[in-house]
């Protein structure tokens, strides 16, 4: 599979905040490709980027081999953005937010009919064409925001915090289509904050942390490198760490103390579960790792304000 | 600069939404028109005598028709504008398509030209009614060629200080210190003969101030002195604003 999005020391600056601090990713032709962080990482500001509505500081950035950049035309007709904020038009309806966005991609009035008709049947919105925006829910105004983004049929899709304010199913109906779009060939840039979504949608993460990219791979072996298979929760005061961790030598486990929470990383949380339970600690949780936990421990529990 | 066709993409954009207010800003160039026209001009004007030879709303209809194009482009420009920036974020999902900011800024002036063309358009038609009419039928084409011209200098003027809006509020700084006296200092009601000399040299410093001498002679067909430089000094003026417009709303799109 070729590379599609090539960044090599990619450096973003506000006057004297440095949004993004001189990262290199590569991202291929027809993977999704995530990048995860908490507020203000620089995930967006990296992926406004690559869709070139933002210019570099330093660095280069080349998609399909062309150097992103604010006037590059050519990269905006293939790429498609599913903003994170909810921009619809709210002056036009639901059919004319696309008519209007066909236009200013050059698609002519009969191509653009066929297309809108099409879309709205993909994000199941065909009864709603002639409804104004205000009517709709959020669920609703996201998926026209993912149908208004594939007008052009995109090659690139840019997906920043697509199922953010969502309920569950709102949520999984957007990344059943989302998943559909990469079947049919396209390469998905994905912004999370949601674990379970980068796990559902993504090939490949990047986590990212104060402007840089702390760790790179499939979320599976991130999982598996960074927590092990296992996360063991014991919720004992502070207190009792010494006289419990006493007891627990014998086990190749990692062990952090959060708040009221005492957490074990481990291959095998059984022996260690048994054992607890011996010490009669009823408070104790044995539970498969998951990505949450790799972002955790990568960017810290504290809050990020 | 980055401008291309695509400017008319934008205006088509206005104009699906215009649908909307379509009727309530007819309503509004309707009734704005009535009230100068009627009150001045037929009340006022009772009390005036002849002016120049020719009913006072003769010399009042021109003066107001190049004013209501400056009023109609310049609020589109301030408030339309700030609200399609901050309000309802039209213009950052248009910059992410091919459409570039300097297209979307040139497209909202068209569009607030337009505005103005309507504005003017429907005072010309109420003055009609009343009986005021330019000399000829090619000056009153020539005349909403005007307009639109008048458009796009007050639309790019309003775009520079929306390029620098943190909020409505400051707005009232431009059309109260600006626009309204303006209005009351470029020849609209009267003639300037009969202000200081200062002031005479002030108002010469004001773009409404030619825009009314070249509608005022292009109504009445009377050549004006120095009707040449009125019009150079406009489309300079128009030039460098327009520019100066463009990017410095740049500067705000693009971060």
């Amino acid at each position: 599979m070729g590379i599609l999005v090539k960044a090599a020391g990619l450096t973003k600056r506000y006057g004297d905040l440095v949004a993004v601090a001189g990262i290199d990713f590569e991202i291929r032709e027809g993977e999704c490709f995530g990048f995860l962080g908490p507020n203000g990482a620089g995930k967006t500001t990296t992926v406004r980027m690559i869709h070139c509505v933002s210019p570099v500081t330093a660095g280069t950035l080349t998609v399909g081999g062309l150097a992103s950049g604010i006037n590059n035309r050519a990269l905006k007709m293939i790429t498609g953005v599913i903003p994170q904020e909810i921009n619809l038009d709210n002056d036009l309806t639901v059919a004319e937010n696309l008519v209007v966005f066909a236009r200013f991609f050059d698609i002519g009035r009969r191509e653009a009919k066929a297309r809108i008709a099409e879309l709205l049947r993909f994000v199941e919105l065909e009864a709603k064409a002639g409804s104004k925006i205000s009517e709709l829910s959020t669920g609703m105004k996201r998926r026209l925001l993912i149908a208004r983004a594939l007008i052009n049929r995109p090659r690139l899709i840019v997906a920043d915090e697509p199922t953010t304010g969502l309920d569950p199913q709102a949520r999984h109906l957007i990344w059943q289509r989302l998943r559909q779009l990469k079947t049919q060939g396209a390469t998905l840039v994905l912004t999370t904050q949601y674990m379970e979504e980068a796990q559902q949608l993504c090939d490949r993460i990047v986590v990212m942390y104060q402007g840089r990219i702390l760790k790179e791979g499939s979320p599976a072996s991130l999982v598996e490198t960074e927590i092990g298979r296992e996360v063991v929760e014991v919720r004992v005061p502070p207190e009792d760490d010494a006289r419990i961790l006493a007891e627990l030598t014998a086990f190749p486990c990692v062990h952090e103390r959060v708040g009221d929470t005492l957490y074990f990383y481990c291959r095998d949380g059984h022996s260690l579960m048994r054992k607890l339970l011996e010490l009669d600690l009823p408070n104790t949780l044995n539970r498969p790792a998951t990505l949450e936990d790799v972002f955790l421990k990568l960017t810290g529990r504290s809050l990020h304000e | 600069m980055s401008l291309s066709y695509r400017i008319a993409y934008v205006f088509l954009r206005n104009l699906y939404s215009y649908k909307r207010f379509i009727v309530p800003t007819f309503l509004v160039s309707l009734v704005e028109p009535l009230f100068y026209l009627v009150t001045f001009g037929i009340g006022m004007g009772a009390y005036m005598g002849a002016f120049g030879g020719q009913p006072y709303l003769h010399f009042l209809v021109p003066g107001v028709l190049a004013t209501a194009a400056m009023m109609s482009s310049s609020f589109e420009c301030l408030y339309g504008t700030y609200i399609k920036i901050v309000h309802e974020k039209v213009y950052d999902s248009l910059i992410a398509t091919p459409v570039s900011a300097d297209e979307a800024v040139a497209g909202d002036i068209a569009w607030a030209s337009f505005r103005g063309l309507v504005s003017g358009s429907l005072m010309m038609a109420v003055a009609l009614v009343m009986g005021v009419a330019p000399a000829s039928l090619w000056r009153a084409a020539l005349l909403l060629v005007f307009l639109v011209f008048i458009g796009i200098l007050f639309g790019s003027l309003a775009m520079i200080v929306t390029s620098v809006a943190p909020s409505f509020d400051f707005f009232s700084y431009y059309t109260e210190l600006v626009i309204t006296p303006m209005f009351f200092f470029s020849g609209v009601f009267f003639p300037l003969d009969n202000f200081p000399g200062w002031m005479k040299t002030l108002a010469e410093f004001l773009p409404l101030t030619h825009a009314v001498r070249v509608s005022r002679a292009v109504f009445t067909g009377q050549p004006a002195p120095g009707l040449g430089w009125s019009l150079a000094g406009l489309a300079g003026l128009a030039a460098v604003v327009f520019a100066v417009s463009i990017r410095m709303m740049r500067k705000r799109l693009i971060k």
